[in-house]
């Protein structure tokens, strides 16, 4: 069933088949590509908010997002997730024939790209045992949801993510009830049960001490490797410390990519971040 | 664990909560029948289909944050269903003396409209009470929430609908009757209606039928389907990208809570013998909101305590003294809120901790409830998804 989206779309949206030519990808393939987004554009009542962006992500990689505000990452995330249609342009999973510019949220989420937004959201009201039976992959129909109750393995499997994010004696607290670093790892949690092959997270150490954030940045380098992370952050430091590649958004599109070394040193990030008095 | 659905049943309460269960059932479908004076249990009965109504409106606005206030149209679909079936079970003992019901030979009409074919057969009429307020149900959901219709503009569409309904059967011309509806009643099943007997009989079927309603949303509030909706109400987006589509559970609970409300429809007409328009007038669809409200939104039991207590009090008040029943309504709808954002159901936990004594309370520590007092301020405002 696809629903239509009240989301903002362009009104020159162009026509773009509802599979992926197989071709496409032959060539990112072999370079271990899993995210392809291609000539990405999205535009705001004639404000450009992504320009002919292009981005590959490999298989298991942890790439950082960096820019600006208004360099258009959140943008970016909302392509890829569904939340907004582009104008033009394609983003696809290699080796899957679907166009995810032309699916709805919960099609990409079951997909297998994950998302976790700047606030903490996670279900207040539920315990942090349900929000991760929630998250759970598989499972998502009605009537399932209905009759059938955990199985062994599911019940295993949430108990192994909530050691992995330190909340083994807070399972049965209602996640509201958790400190707003708890709530960001329960989140992270949601993810990881949801068991993406991408993840998008959204500024996740905004708020949190130092403590916090260096046991966020253990759980991300963890992630890597068998999902492919894509980070946006704010705080440099953070940046450099879990940091592999990084990429730099200025006005839409891509302005730089390499180590975070390289790209400090680039004289156009230089400019972007300092202005052009530098 | 057993995860079988029957050992998943059995857990549904606790040892307190199935007694409480076991001693509503004994007295609703045992004391009560045999010990209530005659005049009462139509009257009662007629509470127990309105409960019924009340936990329908609770699976969609207490579980899922969706407020209708338009329930009144499947309520009173459901009854015409019924009344259909008793109009054509009249025969030919009306005033006319005619095989039509006795509007239609006002009308002058020659033969029975093709809608009213079946509804002769009893089972035929029950499958529509059910079946009608589903299909329409499901075609408004499917259009409101696909258009991601939410919150107060959700709940204004639906009082339109109950408006419309209400303008389309006042008209003679429709079919129903007009504006005095279906009445007349003699027969239900070759029971005579006027018979205490008939009477208790029907109390008791819409007491079990009360139960079972109960159980089986208390079984789906329960599942993880209740999760879900809990998700949905709570943060429908980030639903979304856990790859769920609130789509489909929403018009699943919406569909399944209008065949709830049809079936106490169903109940009601024989006990109150008339079916008429007025059941779909605005007014009647946010009354049922009320009890709701005044019995504790998301707890099932608290929204039919609601729907008995309020009409009880009407009862009294519209007997006592008629012309300040609208005032004790109004202010009980101001002074919930405020007094008790929870509802009554909240006093309920109150008072059985307090019999227990403080021993069980330290037993048990409730998790810290989060803020609901700026949510329930939006009762009076009329939605209950006005959420950041």
């Amino acid at each position: 069933m696809t629903t239509p989206r009240k989301t903002q779309r362009g009104s020159a949206r162009q026509q773009v088949s509802r599979t992926v030519d197989p071709a496409r990808y032959d060539d990112v393939r072999s370079r271990g590509v899993l995210l392809c987004v291609d000539n990405v554009s999205v535009s705001f009542d004639g404000f450009k908010a992504l320009n002919n962006l292009s981005l590959l992500l490999e298989e298991g990689e942890l790439r950082c997002l960096i820019g600006p505000n208004g360099a258009g990452k959140t943008t970016l995330q909302d392509v890829i997730t569904g939340k907004t249609r582009p104008d033009s342009g394609s983003v696809f999973l290699v080796g899957d024939p679907r166009e995810l510019t032309l699916l709805s949220e919960h099609e990409i989420a079951r997909l297998g790209i994950g998302r976790k937004f700047q606030k903490p959201t996670v279900f207040a009201e539920h315990t942090v045992l349900e929000n991760l039976e929630l998250a759970l992959a598989g499972g998502k129909g009605v009537f399932g949801s209905l009759w059938r109750a955990l199985r062994g393995e599911q019940r295993e499997r949430i108990d192994e993510v909530l050691r992995i994010i330190g909340l083994v004696e807070h399972a049965s607290r209602p996640a509201g009830a958790l400190s707003h670093g708890q709530k960001q790892w329960l989140e992270i949690g949601m993810l990881l049960a949801q068991d993406p092959r991408v993840l998008l997270i959204d500024e996740p150490v905004a708020g949190m001490t130092h403590q916090e954030m260096e046991r966020t940045a253990e759980l991300l380098d963890g992630l890597a490797g068998k999902h492919t992370v894509v980070v946006v952050e704010h705080d440099m430091d953070f940046v450099r410390s879990i940091a592999r590649r990084v990429t730099v958004l200025h006005e839409g599109s891509v302005l730089a990519e390499g180590s975070m070394d390289q790209v400090q040193r680039d004289p156009r990030v230089v400019e972007v971040y300092l202005g052009e008095s530098c | 664990m057993d995860t079988s659905i029957l050992a998943r049943f059995v857990r549904l309460h606790d040892r307190r909560g199935w007694t409480a269960f076991g001693a509503c059932a004994v007295l609703l479908l045992l004391v009560l029948p045999l010990t209530l004076p005659d005049y009462l249990v139509p009257l009662l009965g007629k509470f127990l289909c309105f409960a019924i109504a009340a936990i329908a409106i609770d699976l969609i606005w207490g579980f899922t944050g969706i407020l209708s206030l338009g329930h009144g149209v499947f309520f009173a679909l459901g009854g015409y269903a019924i009344g259909m079936y008793l109009m054509l079970e009249i025969g030919t003992a009306g005033v006319y003396r005619s095989n039509l019901p006795d509007f239609m030979v006002f009308l002058d009409w020659k033969e029975l409209p093709w809608f009213w074919r079946g509804f002769d057969n009893f089972g035929f009429a029950v499958l529509m009470a059910l079946l009608v307020p589903g299909v329409i149900a499901f075609v408004f959901g499917y259009f409101a929430f696909r258009s991601r219709i939410r919150g107060v503009y959700f709940s204004i569409i639906t009082q339109a609908l109950t408006y419309a309904a209400m303008l389309l059967f006042f008209r003679n011309e429709t079919g129903f009757g007009g504006n005095n509806g279906l009445t007349d009643f003699k027969h239900i099943y070759g029971y005579s209606l006027s018979d205490p007997a008939t009477k208790t009989g029907l109390f008791v079927i819409s007491g079990a039928a009360l139960l079972l309603v109960y159980l089986g949303s208390r079984y789906l509030v329960c599942s993880k389907l209740g999760r879900v909706l809990r998700a949905v109400r709570d943060d429908e987006a980030k639903v979304r990208f856990m790859g769920y589509d609130p789509l489909r559970y929403k018009l699943f609970v919406w569909t399944l809570s209008a065949v709830l409300c049809g079936l106490a429809g169903a109940l009601y007409v024989p006990q109150v013998g008339i079916i008429n328009p007025g059941e779909m007038q605005p007014a009647a669809s946010i009354e049922m909101a009320i009890w709701v409200a005044v019995g504790g939104r998301g707890t099932l039991f608290g929204a039919a305590a609601g729907a008995l207590v309020v009409n009880g009090a009407k009862s009294v008040f519209t007997g006592l003294a008629p012309e300040l029943w609208l005032y004790v309504l109004g202010a009980t709808f101001v002074l919930i809120p405020v007094l008790a954002p929870r509802g009554i159901a909240a006093y309920g936990g109150v008072l059985a901790q307090l019999l227990r004594g403080r021993r069980a309370v330290a037993d048990t520590p409730r998790p810290p409830e989060p803020d609901r007092e700026a949510e329930e301020s939006v009762v009076t405002e009329g939605s209950a998804e006005v959420r950041p």
